[in-house]
């Protein structure tokens, strides 16, 4: 018998913990009405205080160790989450059960981590119960601690536990695209984008006359009765191409959950499960302060999470320090493969070595993310020369769009709400060439 | 009963209990002191209960000051023992009186209310929790009932003797109701 369960998540025995019993606030107010009505019953010599003093007293006395209910001193707590691996705004549970805890009551406490948002109630109560909630940002989170409190059956002693709940990995969501970026000029490989050259594709690409050995049944009736010679139909060969997505994370702007680096990850996301679906060839290079992180290219689903935990943990993949991309191997960057940039462009650096890049022969296509300017003081406390270096800056960024599409690079603008397929239509329309 | 009604009605009954105390007003042995305190706590305790489903943000850095000062009330609120500090006040009233047995035992009895009502409040429970244990809070009425008793017993012959030993009579009791409990317990043992 296997022990997965569904989504990967293997069952864990289950962690010991040792409650920490001591009175609950309940057992500590009985105790002073109890104590203060004797006290005054001895002092004041008056009777009816340690009437008074009965019922609290009685009650202590009663639930004391061993009289109503044996304390567990240690009890087996297991949390599983539904799943290792969620995307932002994805719904996930946290399943907690426990063991050993005899007849005492069992209340769960969730407390999340940071940038955990629970869905449902935080607080439980039962052997079982299933939590839901969502991250809300991308990244390696820290699901945050399960507080268990047992209580005795008259709610007098409480043990206290705590248990530190597992890390998920947190994927950004993935932007819509559907169409795609393709290369003129294609390697031999066999894949889904037609190309001039014919071949064995689907696509019609036009007739000529029959010559022995074609197959009889390319043979179009229709235009051999009008010629009068055998006509076959020919197709256009499929190839496939190499992707590499280039994520600029040196610079993050803007509003946390819209900045330019999630927006970058999450049009990075939908790049490769678009090209993947085409059967390309993807990888990923994250360019960051000091270096980059690298994928070679690959196909198959898999290589969709491949592609984003290289971009989350840079622990998958090769790493190549320094700012110039001539030190990486050709399996990173193999040469004529589409290169996909996501970067607000305000790394000098950056800018530089796509310059680089481009005068070394690649294609690339950048893709804007920067949707924000920088802060503006308050209103009262603003200068005249606050706008005029907010023009400088702003014809600064236009300056660098303008040099990177006068060496050849298209530069679109993509605000991270509309689809990818929108900034992306004037290069999807025809295949993309190279111009000298 | 839900939530807001439990919680009203612990504060009721600790304002209940402080006006039964207090009534009439005594001059001498700290009373206005006393009362001031009991007052503060039983308010304090009602807040507490009326506050108790507010969260506290994990990130308090950064925060307004106007929103740090209630959170910095909200953690007085929570940590202190506001009902341990009435019930010691109220005690502390009802001492100042001369000795009223009957009125003792009732308050003793709305003390014992309040503390449930508080505990039901601040845990949400049901009422239905303290099924298992009607059998002992009887058995604590009935040692209310012969406490109140006892002190309404003319004493022997004046003198400290006499209290003393009514005090012992009521001990002897509670010491007698504690040898009962077993027996009292043992079906919610079974059960």
């Amino acid at each position: 018998m296997s022990s997965l369960t569904t989504n990967d998540v293997p069952v864990r025995p289950g962690t010991q913990l040792e409650p920490r019993w001591r009175s609950s606030r309940h057992a500590r107010r009985l105790l002073t009405l109890g104590l203060a009505g004797l006290f005054v019953a001895t002092v004041a010599r008056r009777p009816e205080f340690a009437g008074l003093a009965a019922p609290a007293l009685l009650l202590l006395a009663v639930s004391g160790p061993g009289r109503v209910q044996r304390r567990p001193p240690r009890v087996t707590v297991r949390a599983r989450p539904s799943s290792r691996r969620g995307f932002e705004d994805e719904v996930m549970a946290l399943d907690v059960s426990i063991e050993g805890q005899e007849d005492c009551r069992v209340e769960w406490t969730l407390r999340p981590g940071r940038e955990i948002a629970p869905v449902g109630p935080t607080v439980a109560e039962g052997p079982e119960f299933r939590f839901t909630f969502t991250p809300e940002r991308w990244g390696r989170r820290d699901l945050g601690t399960l507080d268990v409190t047992l209580r005795d059956r008259w709610r007098l002693a409480e043990g206290h536990a705590s248990l530190t709940l597992p890390r998920i990995d947190c994927y950004p969501a993935p932007a819509s695209q559907r169409t795609r970026v393709v290369l003129r000029r294609l390697p031999n490989r066999l894949g889904e984008h037609p190309v001039r050259v014919p071949g064995d594709g689907l696509e019609f690409s036009g007739v000529r006359e029959y010559v022995p050995g074609d197959r009889q049944r390319s043979i179009n009736w229709p235009a051999s009765t009008r010629r009068g010679r055998l006509q076959v139909n020919t197709f256009a060969a499929e190839r496939s191409q190499d992707v590499v997505l280039l994520a600029d994370a040196t610079s993050d702007v803007g509003e946390p959950g819209n900045s330019a680096l999630d927006l970058a990850l999450r049009g990075a996301g939908a790049a490769a499960r678009a090209y993947l679906e085409a059967r390309d060839r993807v990888g990923a290079i994250t360019y960051q302060w000091g270096g980059a992180s690298w994928l070679a290219p690959g196909m198959g689903r898999r290589q969709v999470y491949r592609i984003i935990d290289s971009m989350l943990t840079a622990e998958t993949g090769g790493w190549t320090s320094g700012a110039s991309f001539r030190r990486l191997p050709r399996a990173a960057l193999p040469p004529g493969a589409l290169v996909v940039v996501f970067s607000p462009l305000l790394d000098q650096r950056f800018v530089e070595t796509l310059r680089d890049m481009r005068e070394r022969g690649f294609i690339m296509l950048v893709i804007d993310v920067l949707n924000a300017e920088p802060p503006s003081r308050p209103f009262s406390r603003q200068r005249a020369a606050d706008s005029v270096a907010r023009k400088v800056w702003r014809m600064e960024q236009e300056a660098i769009r303008f040099s990177l599409r006068e060496l050849g690079i298209p530069v679109v603008h993509w605000d991270g709400v509309e689809s990818l397929d929108l900034p992306l239509a004037p290069h999807t329309r025809r295949p993309m060439g190279v111009r000298r | 009963m839900n939530g807001i009604t439990v919680r009203i009605g612990a504060a009721l009954l600790g304002a209940g209990c402080v006006a039964w105390s207090a009534a009439p007003l005594v001059s001498g042995g700290w009373a206005g002191l006393a009362l001031f305190v009991a007052i503060f706590c039983v308010v304090a305790g009602a807040l507490r209960l009326a506050l108790i489903a507010v969260p506290v943000p994990e990130d308090s850095f950064l925060l307004p000051g106007p929103v740090r000062f209630f959170l910095r009330v909200l953690w007085v609120l929570r940590q202190v023992p506001w009902e341990e500090g009435a019930v010691v006040a109220i005690v502390w009233l009802e001492v100042l009186h001369s000795s009223r047995s009957w009125h003792t035992a009732l308050l003793g009895a709305a003390l014992i209310a309040y503390l449930l009502a508080t505990h039901l409040a601040e845990s949400g429970s049901p009422a239905r929790v303290l099924r298992p244990q009607t059998r002992v809070l009887a058995a604590g009425t009935v040692l209310l009932a012969l406490g109140a008793g006892a002190g309404m017993l003319p004493a022997v012959a004046p003198g400290a003797g006499s209290a003393l030993l009514r005090v012992l009579a009521a001990g002897a009791l509670i010491a007698a109701a504690g040898l009962v409990l077993p027996w009292v317990t043992r079906g919610e043992d079974q059960g």
